[in-house]
């Protein structure tokens, strides 16, 4: 490998992290999704390097299957996004405190 | 996939091509009752090959065992879905559900939990759950005029994207310790000769989290009380078993093959189960919604499973599987009654519109005692026998604190399930009566009572079922 796979790791933790802040510290419901998406491109990136450091093809197929996934989770994601803007009028996160106890 | 793969297959396609076939069928024909009848039909035959069908190869495609493990829990899904598709016949004809999309969703979800419950690889593993959370997703928030069930729907989709985040960057870095997805194969990672430790205990870690989120383990719970009481009653019955039963199934596979690094898992799995029974008891004591009282008791039930999955051993597994299917009975019964008590313009979740419901509705009345006092581990109860399989395991593997804070747990809860009992017996404040109940939902919580108190009273054929196909 030309990339050391530590180098790999740190990058794709770096951008996992990135992501997981995107999602706590947005309120917006659009943001939040987008941080969830920017830690599953991380696996993707972690998944392909591995695939190469063991220079096996299982890595590259479960990146596939990811991006299937993530397409699928996407658009119920974004289903919910137009239904709850109609509900409330807002896609502000905590607007969405009804219950608690 | 060879034509053996497929055979090995088949009741779970039955559950997946049945949902597909049902989604087709209700654009043109779009009789809500009628459709969930036929699902609660494809899923019962989906039990009966899971059954009856000898599968001729033990795994499929290196993903998913199709040995007498995973068919036990195969029929078991199946079996929550044609239930929960019978109870949720009136309960969604009086909202309007769609029913091509609601049994389509509820079947596709039972397909999941079967290929979760039986995967032998990480990627199986992966795969079976994202089938069953994509689908919970929609159903939380299926009632489209609900502000609570919106909320509920949105608060489960945020927590289990990041969920999701966590178990594929686990699985990633599980896969990037040892090059392979295979159970046991991936799991040698673990071992201190292995270059990758580290990376492989993170992975681990992270797979914990997701894994514990989905089964509300404290402290990744906080989701749970506020989905169970946004969810429609039916799916969050779906929801409590179904998709919490599945992961531990899943559970007992992975840690199953862990021979080397199980030590290191084990002190945090301890810290989970003490957070889970503690935090889950004392929040349970102050609940006046009796859907969020189940979700809080729930978190204290998946504390005694994970009590049974630390105990390990055939007595530990044994008693976490019987457990598992005890769990399922009751609280899909529990949940069987709130929905056929359900009127069009909302549920009955609140204590006080259960007062006197003992005498008005006796037969519904009894089996919602027989489910909390079976919940609550009295005898002879299915309840009674796991809790008291689970603690013996655990003081035979040496977990002595943890079988005394179990027996005291379920000391308390014998509070917060009797409270419901005795409003349920008081003199009714008003005369509004609530739904006589359909005959579907009905059968479905006869049946769940039958298990309950049978399992209770004649545990021995189960037990040995289970003792011979845990892996």
């Amino acid at each position: 490998m030309i990339v050391p796979m530590s180098h790999i790791l740190a990058f794709s933790a770096a951008l996992f992290v990135m992501g997981l802040a995107c999602v706590l510290a947005q309120r917006n419901l659009i943001m939040i999704l987008i941080g969830v998406e920017i830690m599953l491109n991380a696996v993707g990136l972690t998944l392909v390097g591995a695939s190469a450091l063991w220079q096996k093809v299982d890595g590259q197929i479960f990146v596939i299957f990811l991006m299937a996934m993530t397409s699928a989770e996407v658009s119920i994601s974004l289903a919910m996004v137009v239904y709850l803007r109609r509900r409330k009028g807002t896609l502000e996160a905590d607007a969405f405190d009804g219950m608690k106890g | 996939m060879t034509w053996n793969d497929l055979v090995a297959l088949f009741p779970i396609l039955i559950l997946a091509l049945g949902s597909a076939a049902l989604l087709m069928l209700g654009a043109w024909w779009p009789r809500g009752r009628e459709l969930m009848g036929l699902g609660s039909l494809v899923a019962g035959l989906s039990v009966l090959a899971a059954i009856a069908l000898t599968p001729p190869v033990t795994e499929i495609s290196g993903l998913f065992g199709a040995g007498p493990y995973a068919r036990f829990f195969t029929a078991l899904w199946a079996l929550v879905a044609a239930l929960t598709l019978l109870l949720s016949r009136r309960y969604g004809a009086e909202r309007r559900f769609s029913g091509g999309e609601y049994t389509a969703l509820v079947l596709f979800a039972a397909a999941g939990m079967a290929l979760l419950s039986g995967a032998t690889s990480l990627v199986g593993l992966f795969l079976g759950l994202e089938a069953f959370t994509l689908v919970l997703y929609i159903l939380i928030a299926f009632h489209r005029e609900d502000d609570a069930g919106a909320e509920a729907g949105l608060k489960y989709l945020v927590m289990g994207a990041v969920a999701t985040g966590f178990l594929a960057f686990g699985i990633a870095l599980i896969f990037t310790s040892t090059g392979t997805f295979h159970l046991p194969e991936a799991l040698s990672g673990l071992d201190p000769a292995s270059g990758m430790r580290p990376v492989a205990l993170l992975g681990w870690a992270m797979l914990l989290l997701a894994l514990g989120f989905k089964v509300s383990l404290v402290p990744f719970h906080l989701w749970t009380p506020d989905v169970y009481q946004g969810a429609p009653a039916p799916v969050a019955g779906l929801l409590a078993t179904g998709s919490k039963g599945a992961v531990f199934a899943a559970l007992l596979g992975l840690t199953a093959g862990l021979e080397v690094g199980w030590d290191d898992l084990v002190p945090l799995l301890w810290l989970l189960c003490v957070l889970s029974m503690l935090v889950g008891t004392f929040c349970a004591l102050r609940q006046d919604n009796l859907k969020r009282m189940l979700a809080y008791s729930s978190i204290v039930h998946m504390g005694y499973a994970l009590m049974a999955l630390l105990a390990a051993g055939p007595t530990g597994r044994t008693a976490l599987v019987f457990y598992l299917a005890a769990y399922t009975a009751m609280t899909l019964g529990a949940f069987g009654v709130l929905t056929s008590f359900s009127r069009a313009s909302g549920e009955a979740q609140w204590l006080g519109d259960l007062r006197g419901l003992g005498y008005r509705h006796p037969l519904r009345g009894a089996a919602l005692t027989i489910f909390l006092f079976s919940l609550a581990g009295v005898p002879p109860s299915a309840g009674f026998i796991g809790k008291f399989a689970i603690f013996i395991a655990a003081l035979d593997a040496g977990f002595i604190a943890l079988a005394v804070l179990g027996v005291l747990a379920s000391l308390v809860s014998v509070y917060y399930y009797l409270r419901v009992v005795v409003v349920l017996f008081m003199s009714a404040a008003d005369d509004v009566p609530l739904h006589g109940g359909s005959r579907g939902e009905g059968a479905a919580i006869a049946l769940c009572a039958l298990a309950t108190l049978g399992l209770g009273i004649l545990p021995a054929p189960l037990l040995d079922l289970i003792a011979q196909l845990i892996p």
